[in-house]
């Protein structure tokens, strides 16, 4: 039910280390927007398309990951071509999607792990001043994975319920009772956590 | 931090991904279709309160963040918080912070179920579309340089579909609170 954008592959992006790739895309995004320079703009626009075309994504893959958000952005260079000179408007519309192409690139080379065991690395400075315990955050995620198909077999459930009744599916008479047959199951499932002990307290 | 509360968080950022998952309603007279997730900040303020329904947003970004396709439409991923709309998706933790903290303030064991009803309302308007709106349109207009007044106007476009929102989240967190209270035992 969830998998991970991570697509298999052997580029040399793929075995450049996440951290590697965080950087670059947080130095990339800073100096794209200190620019305004087709010549610089343009060329980054190229370079990322390339990188991330050359993924071993198929076309349709590819482009049904980034389409949603492209189509915002040509949105609003829509509206912007009315209220902004040409140049700029290019400008906005590269570096954005340039920004879109290396941000998708990232994803598609990073495994749910290996971003996991940086997520750990950054939480730390946090741990030590004791804000939160990174333990918690993996246990956190990994019950959001685990739950996921069982609430969805609940949502299932009540839209079976409704049909056999012959009522309308509709989101307010779902909602809530999804919410709340989900939630009562917290109790049970601290009560299994605590037991065994993961939580050291 | 006890366990239960560690859980209702997960468990929520777990039925804001299955919201994404319902097949989003369309009506008539908006020209938007309304995906049930969207509504995932208001319930999650109305319904765990200020500070688990923060930690829950904060929760599901972070599957956003580390590429699981848990926003609606099966979208997630970096690029997406790289693209115009990434400041509504970072907002979405405070943005469940302040209904949280509107719905505390307001919403008490015994009271007229109409102030219940208006207190809800009053948490999911501010809250989820305030405050949202307050974030996510001065960063898009950063972010794409559209000016700060035309990404305004073009928003108002969304307003009545995210009022129809707050009306649906205020009936379901109400139904939840008589069900199963959660918001009077605070993290």
């Amino acid at each position: 039910m969830l998998t991970s954008l991570y697509v298999e592959g052997n580029s040399w992006f793929h075995r450049l280390p996440v951290r590697a790739k965080l950087i670059a895309l947080l130095l990339l995004s800073l100096s794209l927007f200190t620019t305004q320079s087709l010549y610089l703009l343009a060329p980054a626009f190229l370079l990322a398309g390339w990188l991330y075309f050359s993924l071993g994504l198929t076309l349709r893959q590819a482009l049904a990951r980034v389409g949603f958000v492209f189509f915002t952005i040509l949105v609003l260079a829509a509206v912007n071509f009315f209220l902004l000179p040409l140049p700029e408007v290019a400008a906005l519309v590269l570096r954005l999607m340039a920004l879109v192409f290396f941000a998708a690139a990232v994803t598609a080379t990073t495994t749910i792990s290996a971003f996991m065991d940086e997520i750990t690395v950054l939480l730390k400075p946090l741990e030590r001043v004791g804000l939160l315990n990174a333990a918690d955050v993996s246990l956190a995620l990994g019950l959001v994975l685990r739950f996921v198909p069982d609430i969805f077999a609940r949502y299932e459930a009540i839209r079976e319920a409704h049909r056999a009744r012959g009522l309308p599916i509709r989101p307010l008479t779902i909602i809530g009772p999804l919410i709340i047959l989900t939630l009562k199951d917290a109790d049970t499932i601290a009560a299994a956590i605590d037991a065994r002990g993961f939580r050291r307290q | 931090m006890n366990t239960r509360d560690l859980v209702l968080i997960a468990l929520f950022a777990a039925i804001v991904v299955v919201l994404g998952l319902i097949p989003p309603i369309t009506l008539g007279f908006i020209p938007v279709p309304i995906t049930a997730q969207s509504m995932g900040v208001m319930l999650a303020g109305c319904i765990i309160g200020a500070k688990r329904g923060a930690l829950a947003f904060l929760l599901f970004v972070l599957l956003v963040a580390i590429g699981l396709p848990v926003l609606s439409g099966g979208r997630g991923g970096l690029a997406v918080l790289a693209g115009p709309s990434g400041g509504f998706i970072l907002g979405w933790a405070v943005a469940a912070y302040v209904t949280g903290i509107i719905a505390e303030r307001f919403i008490h064991e015994g009271q007229p179920e109409s102030h219940q009803f208006g207190g809800f309302f009053l948490a999911s308007v501010v809250g989820g579309i305030v405050v949202l709106y307050g974030i996510g349109v001065p960063w898009l207009s950063a972010v794409t340089g559209t000016p700060l007044l035309a990404a305004a106007t073009g928003s108002l476009a969304f307003i009545p579909g995210d009022l129809l929102k707050a009306a649906i989240a205020t009936l379901a967190a109400r139904a939840v609170y008589a069900g199963y209270p959660l918001l009077p035992v605070r993290a």
